[in-house]
């Protein structure tokens, strides 16, 4: 059992003066699965996520991968550890071109980081590695383009598609549709599942849209005010009473008022 | 089709950035003996170091070339990484300052004078580097600074009079002969021009090198770059080694040229001049900081003709003028077809105050 486990937290905490954002969170990832993080507005997911990722440090609590303390490794190391990360707020290099964004995604864990004079292009393999990326992503047709002058949507597939590039093992989504056309968001899901299917890689995805959670996660964590309100399968936390009551109308509230 | 998109033709396109270059090199070995045609001297009076309009063109392209080597190198560190240094100073100042001694009061060979530079630039990069990883943005700055005013300093101090000259400046620098810029100009010119263009081809590709496209990311989003797994600290140290070397090879060839290595390229003014030279090119773009350092060098001509006392007034209302109207320099400005005033001030003020593009 415990050799499934591949990300977990132990009484995570992490405080803004007197608010706590995330409240003494053990949570366990299992390897290999699709697990949502659902939780209405300010519940601390966002937080959550920078903590596993080590963009901000807890205020007390461990995070293990593979069961080593990862809790104070320095930030540019978790991604050779294989845990990528996406972001909310799109968070991109605006004025280098989309294929740049994305081939920089995927020498950052190669072994040509420093050469000095030989021109990026003729590193074949992260060239050759973009070009999967944005065809998979659907931004082929804009790979020269500032990565600025996207529309936002696109952002967010470049987003994704920086996530995708070093192929990382742990997947951390941080509501990749957010801002999206209803339209765009089946799409880019079924995306990051075919990604996670094939690839046998575990996802941690945070995500408002409940229609997509429940029908993509294997299992699902509820936060509320910072705290692990419930968990378990969708069947699971669907039927939960304590969910239902707190917390799922307000979640379905939140959805119409975002959109 | 896709792939083409992310990979097209890198050799037909690599070339073409450095056709004009080339071409200028050529123009710039020519133009001693076009000049001294067009006055009425004979090219083989170039050759034979004659006074007269060839020779005073030499000198003037030589310090401009020091200059432009100068402003290329700070480019490096700001333009094209985001690391707001205010240091940079410190690096041409120590080259000159250890080349002038270690000929004069040492008596070295050019040679083993040009090792110790080296070494001492790699040094000085060094000692940057252990203040990197504490302090971010304008402290950076402002420490750097600081280590370049105690240099400046110490240079003056009465107890390294002997060696530095103290306040008066560094005189009597000895040049060997065959690269003495009073007896053999031409060879001078030659060498600083060959330098300072094996210089420029160096920067651009390295800009263009996955390590330099690193150093671009750490300028747009530093951040992101440590989360896709970059370690930026060894990015920016590896600039700022090649720029220190730059600008220390730099001062190298100031001290052969000047009859005098004053303290004040130590001081907070040669500073705020390099930063403006890259300023009026545009930051970067590599391209701007030749431009700069010759539109620095003949406006400081013109406005201390001018203007005497207040020139250095002058220069401030031109850096003012930059800023707000021209925020992505001559060269910036022409690439993006516009001067794209609120964007271009957005930008600059992120880079200018370390927090890198907001
Ligand atoms: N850097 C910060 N400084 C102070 N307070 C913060 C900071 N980051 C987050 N918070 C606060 O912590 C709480 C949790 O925020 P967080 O962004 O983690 O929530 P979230 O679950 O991601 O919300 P959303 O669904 O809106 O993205 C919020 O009250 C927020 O205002
Ligand atoms: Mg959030």
């Amino acid at each position: 059992m415990a050799a499934d486990i591949i990300l977990e937290t132990q009484q995570l905490r992490r405080e803004f003066g007197a608010l706590v954002a995330v409240d003494n969170v053990s949570v366990k990832i299992r390897a290999h699965t699709f697990h949502s993080i659902i939780g209405p507005n300010g519940a601390g997911k966002t937080t959550f996520f920078n903590l596993l990722s080590g963009n901000l440090k807890p205020t007390s609590g461990r995070v293990l991968f593979k069961g080593r303390d990862i809790t104070h490794l320095p930030l540019h190391r978790t991604a050779h550890l294989g845990i990528g990360r996406s972001f909310q707020i799109t968070n991109i290099f605006p004025n280098l071109t989309v294929v740049e964004n994305i081939r920089l995604a995927a020498q950052a864990l190669g072994r040509d980081n420093f050469h000095f004079w030989r021109h990026a292009r003729h590193f074949r393999r992260y060239e050759e590695r973009a070009a999967a990326v944005l065809d998979q992503v659907g931004l082929a047709k804009r790979a020269d383009a500032p990565a600025r002058t996207l529309p936002h949507g696109d952002q967010r597939k470049l987003e994704l598609g920086m996530l995708l590039a070093p192929d990382p093992e742990v997947l951390l989504l941080d509501e990749p549709t957010a801002g999206m056309a209803t339209e765009q968001v089946p799409e880019l899901i079924d995306l990051i599942q075919g990604f996670q299917a094939a690839g046998n890689k575990t996802v941690l995805l945070v995500e408002h849209n409940m229609n997509v959670v429940m029908r993509v996660s294997d299992y699902i964590t509820v936060m509320h005010y910072g705290q692990v309100l419930a968990e378990g399968t969708p069947a699971d936390v669907t039927a939960n009473e304590v969910v239902q009551e707190a917390y799922l109308g307000t979640l379905y509230g939140d959805v119409a008022t975002d959109s | 089709m896709s792939l083409s998109a992310a990979t097209s033709s890198p050799r037909t396109r690599r070339w073409q950035p450095y056709l004009a270059p080339l071409g200028l090199f050529i123009g710039l070995a020519a133009l001693p003996f076009v000049v001294a045609l067009l006055s009425g001297q004979s090219p083989a009076g170039v050759l034979a170091n004659e006074a007269g309009s060839a020779k005073f063109i030499q000198g003037l392209l030589i310090e401009i070339m020091i200059l432009a080597i100068v402003a290329l190198s700070y480019d490096l560190v700001l333009g094209i990484t985001g690391l707001l240094s205010f240091g940079h100073a410190l690096f041409f100042a120590a080259g000159a300052y250890l080349t002038g001694v270690l000929l004069k009061s040492f008596g070295w060979s050019l040679g083993a004078t040009l090792g110790l530079v080296l070494v001492s630039a790699v040094l000085q990069a060094l000692l940057f580097g252990v203040v990197l990883p504490r302090v971010k943005g304008i402290t950076f700055a402002l420490v750097t600074l600081g280590l370049s005013e105690v240099f400046y300093i110490v240079v003056q101090s009465r107890e390294l009079g002997q060696y530095t000259g103290a306040d008066v400046g560094l005189q009597g620098v000895p040049p060997p002969d065959f690269l003495n810029p009073t007896s053999h100009r031409l060879t001078f010119y030659l060498v600083t021009l060959i330098f300072t263009f094996a210089v420029y081809l160096f920067y651009r590709l390295f800009v263009d090198s996955p390590t330099g496209r690193v150093c671009v990311a750490i300028r747009e989003n530093e951040n992101r770059a440590l989360m896709l797994g970059y370690n930026t600290f060894y990015f920016k140290l590896v600039v700022l080694v090649i720029a220190a070397i730059t600008a220390n090879l730099a001062g190298t060839l100031h001290a052969l040229y000047q009859p005098v290595i004053s303290p004040n390229i130590a001081s907070l003014n040669a500073m705020v001049d390099i930063l403006l030279m890259t300023l009026i090119g545009g930051l970067g773009t590599l391209t701007g900081a030749p431009i700069g350092a010759a539109i620095f060098r003949l406006l400081t001509f013109f406005l201390d003709r001018w203007f005497g006392e207040s020139a250095s007034f002058m220069l401030g209302v031109v850096y003012v003028a930059l800023v707000l109207f021209v925020p992505y320099g001559i060269v910036g400005t022409w690439q993006r077809r516009g001067f794209h005033l609120a964007a271009g001030r957005r930008w600059l003020l992120g880079l200018l105050t370390g927090r890198g593009d907001g």
